[in-house]
């Protein structure tokens, strides 16, 4: 580690060299009163320069006193900036500068001051696009890692809310922030956060999806083991249960690890509502995933396999669609499937003036053409249609990707061993998710291995005042997430 | 668990299902599009002169994919022939079975058959080997009904029924209202182990068309049950008397009853709303008898004569008549099939056999000489619960009532 | 110790349930039914009594050696060679008969609807997916079945349920009209199928809580003999004198079963229910071969023979039986005998010894003290 020295030459000649060619740094020479030399850097696009002027420059400069000013009176009486901070070291100095904070210099002085007035264009806070709900907060984290710790910190308004910052990236100098609540968080599991993500060394993390591979435990498994959200209420319940929440700069998808599969299943809503309905759509998302995973390779199954499964009247009704159609079963599966993915990529892509024609386009093949030209059954379209639909309900959209992944492999084994390929492919995805843990905790917790406690999040959306415990991820410090007998009572606190 | 050994291990087992998936995708050993199979909805046997039998299955037809097309084909709104007759004659059923693949362009599916035919005459000679066939084949429903024809069952299965898709579908949905018997190759299959061992079938003929129509355009419906010592038919009894065998064999589920209350005109009718029956045997002094118990509950559904049926007292006469209607019933149809037929359908000597098994065990090799003087008496309890909507008297005499 | 990993007594039961179930629900009412008449629902109860007395053995063994199982603690009881040889016994054996599982499952396949498939493409997919779960030890085989059980145990009975309208009453009787005599030795065949408990010996080592182990063994044999008798139940009353000439009463049940016309043929849906249950059986067989072959060569990871012995077991399966008539035959006249010689005769053996060896040895310690 190379220190700044105290001639302020020395360190304008290293730093002008290590910026050399980049234009957007700017070097501002100046004296404070009338003889001390200092140089202000800052980058340009990334500094506040409107205050800079005010309340750094011009102070300085209409500074009267004759001699060396001590840094220290600097800080104290001249600089009207409320965030500095003392640097010492080149390589923290090239840093400060390249994230946007101006450093100050001053001849024959240590340390040198950086000066908490980055400011850049960022996107205001808006209602996340991914995770819409009914009821519940609107906001939703921006790119801006300052902005997203902000958001969580008005949720959880707790000093025990801690946080580790870490810088990743050789070239890119990604910050990247884990939070956590001490006195929730079980120890283990924050070291093996931490040691994760110590361990990354990479070029540059863009968003973050790298950080999210980097530290999973299965790399291998088509399932996310890590949730992730660009909303601070889901993120903020992951701290309170005991979750630890990686932010990552230049990103608003934070990371909650760990999870289970459950979580991928859950939406924030599902606590905001009546606990009825929670516990309905739970089961109803429960129910749509297994159709989205088995729909098209059971269609596939029974009517390449199991004729004799279907109702008389709806096979003899089958029959007559497909009486025209020169694909077998599968073929036209696969093709239609592949046909909707096409769209919805291609939905998703596209600019949204062509989308809304890409739309109507995929209507029309999908729909209307393919079945009257007579190369795909008009039953083939609905079962791809509602496994469509279906997949859509999956609150998360990694987890619902997932799913759809599957259901090739699926569809290929339904073509080959019908329905037993099918139950065969189930079980091998029951044994990986057996297999496969997030940080530790089992994947399928708490419904294998079983914790009956904590069941009721998982299989009904148990009322908030039944609750009582949070769930045992690793550890099993503070367990306890509300005392006992809230359940409301018209005749509570009458007598 | 060491996770850098899982994701070894993970890597090796996603390249053997690569594997895996990539050869099995080249073999579909028993893919079956639904294109390629002959949908067999119905199957007749008949006996043929030269001694063998023939098979003669009915085939739907997947015709008219859209909507739009069918408009176009079907004249008068009647639709065009969905249905399709082959046969084939064989020695066994699946000999004739793969003779008739041989006309047949589609793999022959018997998943949704759900109607055999037996032709009377190949049911005098025994048709167990046949519903052996019915069993052994895996494709087979359990389900499937049996029914035994007057006339040839190609004949049958060739009409076109103006109702319902095809005459298989008719003659399983008139099975299944239970108006007569309704055996299934499960029931029959298991009537043929009893100790007993015989049975009984349902007996369909070809309803005459309506004056005017073409002579196809009609069904086949049930009148009767055919009855068996063992596999092998041995006569057949009529509606009514049917009605009385299944009284015995606690299967009466619906009927209407007719009565002339005593010196009345006209008729007092009652529908059946729930029946039970069960029989005790009791063997008394070396003497093997039977009590049929039986018990239902009918609600009035006409009146044609001038009684007061809301008065307790005409009720309780009703049900008397009723009783001993249904005992003249029962009597009757022990009459032809116990004395004269000699055939166990009612299952006595299950009931023996359960009752006394060990005199049964004595016995059991004489059973063919004890049935025929087997003594049943019948006790019976019919109640009559409602009037139904329209209360008191008819409507032509009310106003005769009202007067006085 | 090979197996890290560590299971709940109640994971252990959940896991015996099907293995025991799985083939057994297929050919029991068959089997029993030809000697048991229509007593045949009483022989699982009678045989149930060998497989309470041999999860006894386990245990008490368990609680001699409690950190073994019985391919290392047979060496301590006999002294090495025997030891070894006894061992060499269980691995043959357990080779044999998870072939034999395997056979079972795939005639099972084959007979009833993949009537064209190459038998060892059956066999071989399965032993795939099994393999997957034995790789992942104990924990992940416990877990699935922790999963996959309850949901099949409720399901069978919802199949009992929705036949409920179709059986008899009438079939029950003459209630035993020979006396105990069918109904015994009707049993006899079953009684094979208890003795499989004997596999609990092997995973009381890996208990969290060992102190349930016993009560859970004990449930777990309850309830197998409690759906052992419901099935015969249902056989019967559907089909009375007609199960004993069926091959696959259960299934041919399934297919009866027709609600509103539209839930009719769900046999295809039970096939795969069913196959879920045989999944853990033999995984569970598969596991214990594993972990056997590996503690009996002393091995320091059992993970590296699993695949090799998937491939052997997919060869056990097509040497152990030329046909299915065989297949039953021997099911239902020699194999008892073998069985139960293996699996309950050899531990109640060594139950012994460890006995004798141990009063001796306080015998001894009370003279030199």
């Amino acid at each position: 580690m190379e220190l700044l020295s105290r001639h302020l030459v020395e360190n304008e000649a290293f730093l002008k060299s290590t910026f050399i060619d980049c234009p957007d740094v700017i070097f501002r020479s100046f004296l404070i009163g009338k003889e001390t030399k200092a140089l202000l850097i800052y980058t340009e696009g990334l500094a506040n320069i409107e205050e800079i002027d005010k309340n750094v420059l011009s102070p300085l400069m209409q500074q009267e006193t004759e001699g060396i000013p001590d840094i220290q009176a600097v800080l104290e009486q001249k600089l009207s900036v409320s965030k500095v901070k003392p640097v010492t070291d080149t390589k923290q100095t090239v840093q400060e500068i390249s994230s946007g904070n101006p450093v100050m210099l001053i001849d024959q002085q240590l340390p040198g001051i950086t000066i908490g007035l980055a400011k850049w264009e960022k996107r205001a806070i808006e209602e996340p696009m991914a995770e819409s709900v009914v009821r519940g907060p609107r906001e939703g984290f921006t790119e801006t890692i300052s902005v997203n710790i902000s958001l969580l910190r008005r949720k959880i308004k707790c000093p025990n809310l801690k946080m580790k910052s870490l810088v990743v990236g050789r070239y890119s100098q990604t910050q990247i922030v884990y939070m956590y609540i001490e006195g929730i968080v079980d120890q283990h599991l924050l070291d093996e956060v931490h040691n994760r993500l110590n361990r990354i060394d990479i070029d540059g993390v863009l968003e973050s999806g790298y950080i999210e591979e980097f530290i999973e435990d299965y790399p291998y498994s088509p399932f996310p083991q890590i949730l992730n959200t660009e909303r601070p209420d889901v993120a903020a319940s992951g701290l309170l249960e005991g979750r630890v929440v990686i932010l990552v700069d230049g990103t608003p998808i934070v990371l909650i690890a760990p999870i289970s599969l459950y979580s991928l299943f859950q939406a924030s809503e599902d606590y905001y509502q009546r606990f009825m309905i929670g516990t309905l759509i739970r089961w109803l998302r429960y129910i749509l995933l297994l159709i989205a995973l088995v729909l098209p390779s059971t269609y596939v199954a029974i009517l390449t396999y199991h004729q004799e499964m279907l109702p008389t009247t709806l096979l003899l009704s089958i029959a007559k669609s497909r009486e025209q159609i020169p694909f077998p079963a599968l073929i036209e599966a696969v093709i239609m499937e592949i046909t909707f993915e096409a769209i919805r990529e291609a939905g998703i892509r596209l600019p949204k003036q062509v989308g809304s024609a890409v739309s109507i386009v995929g209507a029309l093949v999908i729909g209307q053409a393919a079945v009257s030209s007579g190369l795909v059954s008009a039953p083939m379209v609905m079962v791809v249609a509602i496994t469509g639909v279906t997949s859509f309900a999956i609150p998360r959209y990694n987890a619902s990707t997932a799913i759809r992944m599957l259901r090739f492999p699926m569809m290929a084994a339904a073509g080959t061993l019908g329905l037993l390929g099918i139950m065969l492919g189930i079980l091998a995805i029951i044994v990986h998710l057996n297999t496969i843990r997030s940080f530790g905790v089992p994947y399928l917790s708490p419904m294998a291995p079983m914790k009956g406690a904590e069941m009721k999040d998982v299989l009904i959306r148990a009322p908030w005042w039944s609750l009582k415990k949070r769930p045992r991820l690793t550890g099993y410090s503070n367990t306890n997430r509300q005392p006992e007998g809230q359940k409301p009572n018209p005749l509570k606190g009458t007598e | 668990m060491n996770p850098d050994y899982g994701q070894a291990n993970l890597r090796k087992i996603f390249f053997l299902f690569l594997i895996v998936f990539v050869t099995l995708l080249t073999g579909c050993w028993d893919r079956k599009e639904v294109n390629d199979l002959a949908l067999i909805r119905g199957a007749g046997i008949d006996k043929k002169q030269n001694g063998k039998m023939e098979l003669t299955v009915l085939l739907y037809i997947p015709k008219g994919g859209s909507s739009s097309e069918q408009g176009m084909e079907g004249p008068g709104g009647g639709g065009t022939m969905q249905t399709l007759i082959r046969s084939a004659q064989g020695n066994t059923i699946a000999e004739a079975m793969s003779i008739l693949q041989e006309k047949l362009p589609r793999k022959i599916f018997w998943g949704h058959c759900e109607v055999f035919i037996f032709n009377e005459a190949i049911a005098k000679e025994g048709i167990a080997e046949d519903v052996d066939f019915f069993i052994r084949m895996p494709e087979l429903r359990e389900r499937s009904q049996l029914f035994i024809s007057k006339e040839r069952a190609r004949k049958i299965l060739s009409l076109l029924p103006p109702l319902e898709r095809d005459l298989a579908e008719v003659v399983r949905e008139l099975g299944e209202e239970k108006i007569g018997m309704t055996v299934t190759t499960k029931d029959f299959a298991e009537m043929l182990v009893s100790e007993a061992g015989d049975t009984a079938i349902p007996w369909i003929k070809i309803l005459p068309p309506i004056e005017g129509q073409e002579e196809k355009r009609t069904i086949a419906y049930i009148t009767g049950t055919a009855i068996f010592k063992r596999d092998k038919m041995v006569g057949k009894i009529d509606d009514s008397l049917t009605r009385g065998l299944l009284w015995l064999r606690d299967e009466v589920r619906y009927s209407t009853i007719s009565v002339t209350p005593k010196g009345k005109k006209g008729f007092v009718s009652m529908k059946l709303l729930r029946a039970n029956s069960k029989i005790v045997p009791k063997i008394r002094n070396g003497k093997w008898e039977v009590v049929l118990k039986a018990e239902a509950d009918d609600d009035i559904m006409q009146n044609t004569t001038d009684i007061d049926v809301t008065n307790p007292k005409v009720v309780k006469a009703l049900e008397q008549q009723l009783n001993s209607q249904l005992a003249n019933r029962v009597n009757e149809t022990l009459k032809e099939v116990q004395k004269d037929m000699k055939a166990d359908v009612f299952g006595f000597a299950d009931a023996f056999h359960r009752e006394y098994p060990e005199v049964w065990k004595k016995e059991k090799h004489r059973w063919n000489e004890i049935f025929p003087n087997v003594k049943v008496t019948i006790a019976s309890k019919i109640k009559i619960q409602r009037q139904g909507m329209q209360s008191g008297h008819p409507l032509i005499s009310s106003e005769k009532g009202q007067a006085e | 110790m090979l197996e890290r990993g560590k299971i709940s007594a109640l994971q252990m039961a959940f896991m015996m349930n099907p293995t025991i179930l799985a083939t057994g629900l297929l050919l029991v009412p068959a089997i029993t039914a030809k000697t048991a008449k229509q007593d045949l629902w009483l022989s699982p109860i009678w045989a149930s009594f060998i497989g309470f007395m041999i999860v006894f053995v386990a245990y008490r063994l368990h609680k001699l050696y409690p950190k073994e199982t019985m391919f290392e603690y047979s060496e301590q009881i006999l002294g090495k060679i025997p030891g070894k040889m006894v061992g060499a016994i269980f691995v043959f054996y357990y080779f044999h008969v998870t072939g034999i599982i395997v056979r079972e499952y795939g005639e099972f396949i084959s007979g009833t609807f993949l009537h064209q498939t190459p038998m060892v493409v059956v066999f071989s997919t399965m032993i795939i997916v099994s393999a997957m779960a034995v790789y992942g030890g104990l924990e992940v085989i416990g877990r699935c079945s922790e999963m996959i059980v309850p949901v099949l145990l409720v399901l069978y009975l919802v199949i009992f349920v929705m036949l409920l309208k179709d059986l008899d009453t009438k079939n029950f009787f003459p209630m035993l009209e020979n006396g105990l005599g069918p109904s015994l030795k009707g049993s006899v065949v079953l009684q094979s199928w208890f003795s499989e408990f004997i596999l609990v010996s092997f995973f009381f080592p890996y208990l969290r809580d060992h102190d349930k182990g016993m009560k859970w063994g004990m449930i777990s044999v309850f309830s197998v003999m409690f759906y052992m008798v419901l099935t015969n139940v249902m056989a019967l009353l559907l089909f009375g004198k007609l199960t004993a000439s069926l091959t696959y009463p259960v299934m041919v049940a399934a297919r009866y079963i027709s609600i509103a016309e539209f839930l009719a043929h769900l046999e295809s849906i039970v096939i795969a229910l069913w196959v879920a249950g045989t999944f853990i059986k033999i995984t569970v067989f598969y596991y214990v071969l594993v972990l056997g072959i590996a503690q009996w060569l002393k091995l320091s990871d059992f993970r590296s023979i699993v695949l090799p012995i998937g491939f052997l077991l997919v060869l056990f399966g097509v040497w152990s039986a030329p046909n299915l008539q065989v297949l039953s035959h021997f099911l239902s006249t020699s194999a008892p005998f073998y069985l139960l010689s293996i699996q309950a005769g050899i531990p109640v053996i060594l139950l012994i010894i460890a006995w004798i060896k141990k009063k001796r040895q306080q015998m001894k310690g009370k003279l030199i003290g």
